[in-house]
């Protein structure tokens, strides 16, 4: 593999003294103990990267995606009684009257998507999503739903998403983390949502930020300037070298070599990753870079971009956050939160799947969009919630996600929710689907990806996941 | 055990049959339902052909595509009889391997009296090696037995000489006093440290400073860390709410107590299941202000019930009492298995363990002991105590009142009253008067977390597919059959009974699950290296005759895990050194033989610990609420609320020992997370080792590391002026115990010609000599 000789040229020139004897423990210790080599997928692959759109707090569908023309008929009155009970956090579903959108819907795209006003230009490239409006599990509160969509599972401690994915792939990227986390502020369950679980640390997500050091650690101090990192690093190594020859052919020992190497290099490459100081005016126009309220998630949409190009595996931007600046949680309110909250990422995201597809990157980046839930056709009028005759509540049983890129076909709806957009009804697509969909694209088949714990063979998809989507997405 | 005779309507006639035929009939049962498991079970089992299995009884009733297999009392109507007879269209097992005559007629009185299942007694008969009661085995006589110091030898060099390995030469004093004192405090040894073992010439000097570092209070506090990774330890529930668990620290201190007191296994198992049922605390309230001595006694020992006090909780589960009630009897019923038997009880949730002779049933009984008890918070003062903290609680009625009327004037949320104008004076007195009643009113009186007995006892029921709405086979508390252990439940202590049942002396999991993990904590690997799974999905033991020997021994010794320490670290294989050795190296490339020493990476916490005492800031302190530390703001990611991460204001506090650290479930401390460190949502057996790049980063350049690096140096430098020569010495001894070779002092010299002295102290600190214990 490619990767194996460019790591064999970068250590005959490292110039660190080690002998060829030492050199050779190394490679070997790299290419044994790598938990992020590369590897092959097990199936046809149509995607070799991930960006997850991550719309924390739950977006409501009915305000997006999934028009309900019978909610402004239904305005105010009780919910027919056809629709039956569903368990809720803070309302009690039967003593909550309808609440009608005031959104606008309009058909875009050859496809003709309906696509409401506050997604003028992800709506632009209707043909490029497939908006799938059935998505569907069990988890009502915030946990549980982001436990569901991130880590497959309701309870803490399984691994993400991104976890299983470069456990079963690797990562493409040299100096570069191989799952990457870009956040918006603090998350409702905090970070197991992109922790590794039960896997091995090297697949647990790692946070970036803006600015010149954008991996935590991963500046030097001041305090020591270029030329002490060079004497730095070769005392350091010659001194592991020191200890390694004395004891032969441990070759943990020689993978924490190798490890600080990486680190060496992640130090020099994450500077460059940050330093968008080469993209020109129009690329940053076209993420919204140039207007405040679109600037920030816009500059998460470009470095993504650029996580993609360097060969970065699994990419998560998170809009919504429990520290200020607001979410998707449409408790109160919820139209003028929907309106808020689009405003930010619509034109970052539009200006992504525009410049991925410009650089011939859409084909192979499976872009993903979406939140732990959607919300309920009816009002949070309810007082323990916070909640007002405005707002929505928590909706896990039917909601709306899209895809594009990765050999995903655009310009089609699957699936459908009942008439009030309450439940999914048509092609239900549950959580499990969705994971086991998602690793197909990459390659992976959600029944061979196990990590044996605790007495069992775990997967992220637990003991279920079709894939049938998989398939309907590509043609 | 006595399976006590409830009913469920739904099943009353076939309990009748149950009971009025009693022992006759469990006889009859078993070799029908042995049959079924027999003949059909390879293609209606796990893999459900037609989607019949025979495995539980509800599923053979239900039966697979062709509808309903057995009806209860009718063999007539029943298609399994048929199609085991062959009389009809369906003839089973296909071809010519039809069941014999004796068989049928087995399998048809069966249906007969109503298919009666006990799935323990289907199951009860297991022969896996790890459900037998260890049994002394003969020390093996190898050839060389000048090798051997202590029987443990006898057993690995006899399997060594087996597999045609040599064992490598003892090592250094250096490199034992660092595995010695790594291994028992989780701290480097001091250069006097060092240097003081290395002169003792003595014959007993290495015996002697086992004997002091088992006495020292540093070796609870590591391996109660040990334990604490097994018990999934942490000081709040996690998920969104992540509630803080402000008593938890009590029960991490009962740990750390109980290893320095070495108090006997058995009794720390009984003190963490059912110490209130065992050794009751409510005695008469006699003593005054001074707790009677035998009832602090006994509060001590229930402190260890704050086990299932401690786990992971969602406030989702509080929607449905049933809810809340069912996943904290299953945390408890697979923490307890992982922790004290060694097995994964945690399949057996949703459908009978695939594997181990563990049925769903089984597990609904091991849930059904839990039922009936709760944590409660209680007071560990004396009444006439809480009495003394609770009198001036008026200050608190006072406080509360100047917070409303603060929030009045500043037209607050939440305030009761609109905005009233005030003057900046009346603010400024309010504000002062405030303060000064928190700082007089009395801090509330101290209180434990532990287990209770509820006001009721809920029914314990079979949860289909672990379910909790839906409910099946009503079920009693009881034990795993096929341990062969029974144990009587004297209502209403059913805790009690589990702990006498575990700490049996014929129980054939308990020590020896044990006895591995301190085996585990010195060799690197268990003599089962699955130190959680005992089962057939575990690991084979690598040693049976020994882990068998060991386990006997432990109880010979009164359980006491100091003598078992002390047991396996004098043998001759914990002396050997790392040092490698190809023709062993092609044999046993692993070293699962032992014919050296495994070497190992610092733990998280070791590993901190380690930096602290080199820097000479480590703060000794013991016991008390745990400290959270500070954190940069990007640390901090994704952290749901940063005010819950209450950093402690004496910046003394920053520096004590990881294991009195803030556990945090929803947040781990990133250093902690970047080495490994368990995500206490379940019961961890054995820790990652895992090398990747953030490590590194870590060492190379968070704040902590740097401020350690400088605080050596401020160290070095007081010591030892400036003379370079004697810095680069003190440091190397400080770091690894031992002077610097000519060379390495030649280079660091060079090097801080160029750099300061904290930049070499910090590259100390990442070496893989500082990092690793030989």
């Amino acid at each position: 593999m490619s990767i194996d000789l460019d790591r064999r040229n970068f250590l005959s020139r490292s110039g660190l003294g080690f002998g060829s004897l030492a050199a050779s423990y190394l490679l070997n210790a790299a290419e044994v103990t790598n938990p992020l080599a590369a590897r092959k997928p097990m199936l046809p692959a149509t995607a070799k990267n991930i960006i997850f759109l991550f719309m924390h707090g739950g977006p409501s569908h009915l305000e997006t995606f999934d028009p309900k023309p019978l909610l402004e008929r239904l305005n105010g009155q009780p919910v027919p009684d056809s629709f039956g009970d569903v368990q809720l956090q803070f309302s009690t579903f039967k003593s909550v009257p309808i609440l009608a959108s005031r959104r606008k819907f309009k058909k875009y795209g050859q496809a003709g998507i309906e696509v409401s006003d506050v997604f003028p230009h992800v709506a632009a490239h209707a043909d490029k999503l497939a908006v799938i409006r059935s998505c569907q599990h069990d988890g009502f509160t915030h946990t549980a739903a982001l436990n569901w969509l991130n880590n497959g599972w309701p309870r803490l401690g399984r691994p993400s998403v991104g976890s299983w994915v470069t456990y079963g792939l690797g990562s493409e990227s040299e100096n570069l983390p191989a799952f990457v986390v870009m956040l918006d502020g603090g998350i409702k369950s905090g970070p197991p949502v992109y922790g590794s679980g039960f896997l091995p640390a090297a697949y647990q997500g790692t946070v970036l930020r803006n600015g010149p050091a954008p991996i935590l650690n991963v500046q030097p101090p001041a305090a020591r300037g270029s030329a002490n990192q060079k004497d730095f690093r070769e005392l350091l190594q010659w001194q592991n070298q020191q200890h390694l020859t004395a004891r032969g052919d441990d070759t943990d020992l020689a993978a924490r070599m190798a490890s600080y190497e990486l680190a060496f290099k992640m130090q020099m490459a994450a500077p460059e990753l940050a330093d968008i100081a080469k993209e020109s005016d129009a690329t940053r126009k076209l993420y919204g870079m140039d207007e405040t309220g679109t600037a920030a998630f816009g500059g998460k949409c470009l470095l993504a971009r650029r996580l993609v190009e360097r060969g970065v595996r699994f990419v998560q931007l998170w809009s919504g956050s429990t520290t200020g600046g607001g979410d998707w949680d449409g408790h109160a309110q919820c139209d003028k939160g929907i309106v808020t909250m689009a405003g930010k990422v619509d034109k970052p995201i539009a200006g992504l799947l525009a410049d991925l597809e410009s650089r011939g990157l859409l084909d192979s980046t499976l872009v993903v969009w979406g939140g732990e839930f959607g919300r309920t056709p009816t009002s949070d009028g309810s007082a323990n919630g916070g909640g007002d005759s405005q707002g929505r509540d928590h909706n896990p049983y039917g909601f709306t996600i899209w895809m594009a890129g990765g050999g995903v076909r655009g310009g089609q709806v699957i699936g459908s929710t009942d008439e009030i957009g309450l439940r999914a009804v048509q092609d239900p697509l549950h959580v499990h689907d969705l994971h086991a969909t998602m690793l197909s694209l990459m390659g992976l088949d959600h029944e061979k990806l196990t990590y044996h714990f605790q007495g069992r063979d775990f997967r992220l998809t637990d003991v279920a996941g079709k894939t049938d989507l998989a398939a309907r997405l590509r043609t | 055990m006595q399976e006590p005779k409830k009913t469920t309507p739904s099943r009353g006639l076939q309990f009748a049959v149950f009971t009025m035929f009693g022992a006759a009939l469990s006889a009859a049962q078993q070799p029908a339902v042995a049959i079924l498991q027999k003949q059909c079970g390879s293609c209606h089992g796990a893999s459900q052909m037609s989607g019949f299995d025979v495995r539980e009884r509800d599923a053979l009733l239900r039966g697979g595509k062709r509808g309903a297999a057995v009806t209860p009392g009718k063999p007539a109507d029943s298609l399994l009889l048929r199609a085991i007879k062959r009389d009809g269209d369906l003839k089973m097992p296909p071809g010519k391997s039809a069941l014999t005559s004796k068989e049928v007629a087995l399998i048809e009185a069966w249906i007969g009296v109503g298919a009666p299942w006990d799935s323990t007694a289907a199951k009860t008969e297991s022969t896996w090696w790890s459900f037998q009661t260890p049994k002394l085995p003969a020390v093996p006589l190898p050839r060389n037995m000048k090798w051997v110091r202590n029987p443990i030898d006898q057993f690995v060099i006899a399997k060594l000489e087996d597999k045609g390995l040599k064992p490598v030469a003892n090592a250094s004093k250096l490199s034992l006093a660092r595995r010695v004192y790594f291994d028992l405090h989780g701290l480097p040894p001091t250069p006097r440290e060092v240097e003081a073992f290395v002169n003792d010439t003595s014959p007993d000097a290495y015996k002697n400073l086992l004997d002091k570092l088992l006495a020292s209070p540093r070796y609870g506090e590591r391996w109660g860390r040990n334990w604490l990774d097994v018990v999934r330890y942490a000081d709040t529930g996690g998920y969104e709410t992540d509630v803080l668990y402000s008593n938890a620290w009590r029960y991490r201190d009962y740990v750390i107590r109980s290893f320095n007191e070495d108090k006997p296994y058995t009794e720390f198992v009984k003190e963490q299941i059912a110490a209130d049922e065992i050794w009751p605390d409510n005695l008469d309230l006699n003593g005054g202000y001074e707790l009677p001595k035998d009832k602090l006694a006994n509060l001590n020992r229930r402190l260890g019930t704050g086990l299932y006090t401690v786990g992971p909780m969602a406030v989702e589960y509080t929607f449905f009492g049933d809810q809340y009630r069912a996943e904290w009897q299953a945390e408890a019923v697979e923490t307890t298995s992982s922790a004290f038997l060694g097995l994964t009880m945690g399949c057996a949730r949703c459908h009978d363990h695939k594997f181990d002779p563990l049925s769903q049933r089984d597990y609904y009984r091991m849930a059904a002991v839990f039922a009936g008890s709760e944590d409660r918070e209680i007071p560990i003062v004396s009444q006439m105590g809480v009495f003394e903290y609770t009198r001036y609680q008026t200050r608190l009625v006072i406080a509360d009142q100047i917070k409303e009327r603060l929030m009045a004037i500043d037209g607050r949320k939440g305030a009761k009253r609109p905005a009233t104008p005030a003057s900046k004076d009346e603010r400024e007195t309010l504000l002062r008067q405030l303060g000064d009643a928190y700082l007089k009113a009395p801090v509330m009186f101290p209180k434990a977390s532990v287990l209770a007995h509820s006001e009721m006892v809920p029914d314990s029921h079979v949860l289909l597919r672990g379910e909790f709405k839906q409910k099946g086979e009503q079920v009693s508390p009881g034990f795993p059959g096929a341990l062969g252990v029974t144990a009587k439940i004297t209502e209403p202590h059913r805790r009690k009974a589990l702990a006498e049942w575990l700490t049996s002396p014929q129980h054939p999991l308990l020590a020896r699950v044990m006895v591995n993990r301190i085996w585990q904590g010195h060799f690197g690997r268990g003599i089962v290296a699955t130190s959680n799974d005992f089962g057939r999905q575990g690991d084979a033991p690598t040693h049976p005759e020994l882990l068998d020997w060991l386990a006997v021994e432990f109880a010979a010794q009164g359980y006491s895990m100091k003598a078992l320490h002390r047991l396996m670290m004098l043998s001759n294989t914990y002396q050997m050194s790392s040092e490698p050795n190809e023709a062993n190296s092609m044999v046993d490339a692993d070293n699962r033989f032992l014919w050296r020493m495994n070497r190992r990476r610092l733990q998280a916490e070791e590993l901190r610990d380690s930096v602290l005492a080199s820097s000479g800031a480590l703060n000794m302190k013991m016991t008390g609420p745990p400290v959270a530390v500070p954190l940069s703001e990007e640390e901090k990611a994704g952290m749901r609320d940063p005010t819950q991460w209450p950093v402690h204001p004496d910046v003394a506090e920053h520096n004590r020992r990881s294991v009195y650290l803030y556990v945090k479930r929803s947040f781990r401390l990133p250093m902690f997370e970047a080495f490994d460190q368990p995500d206490a949502v379940a019961s961890c057996a054995r820790r990652e080792s895992s090398t990747v790049a953030p490590q590194a980063l870590t060492l190379m350049n968070s704040d902590f590391m740097l401020k350690q690096a400088a605080q050596l140096a401020e160290r070095l430098r007081k010591d030892n002026s400036n003379d370079p020569a004697k810095l680069i010495e003190a440091g190397s001894r400080i770091a690894f115990g031992r002077a610097p070779k000519v060379d390495e002092a030649k280079r660091a010299a060079a090097f801080l010609e160029r750099n300061d002295l904290a930049a070499l102290c910090l590259l100390w600190f990442n070496t893989n000599e500082y990092l690793y214990v030989d």
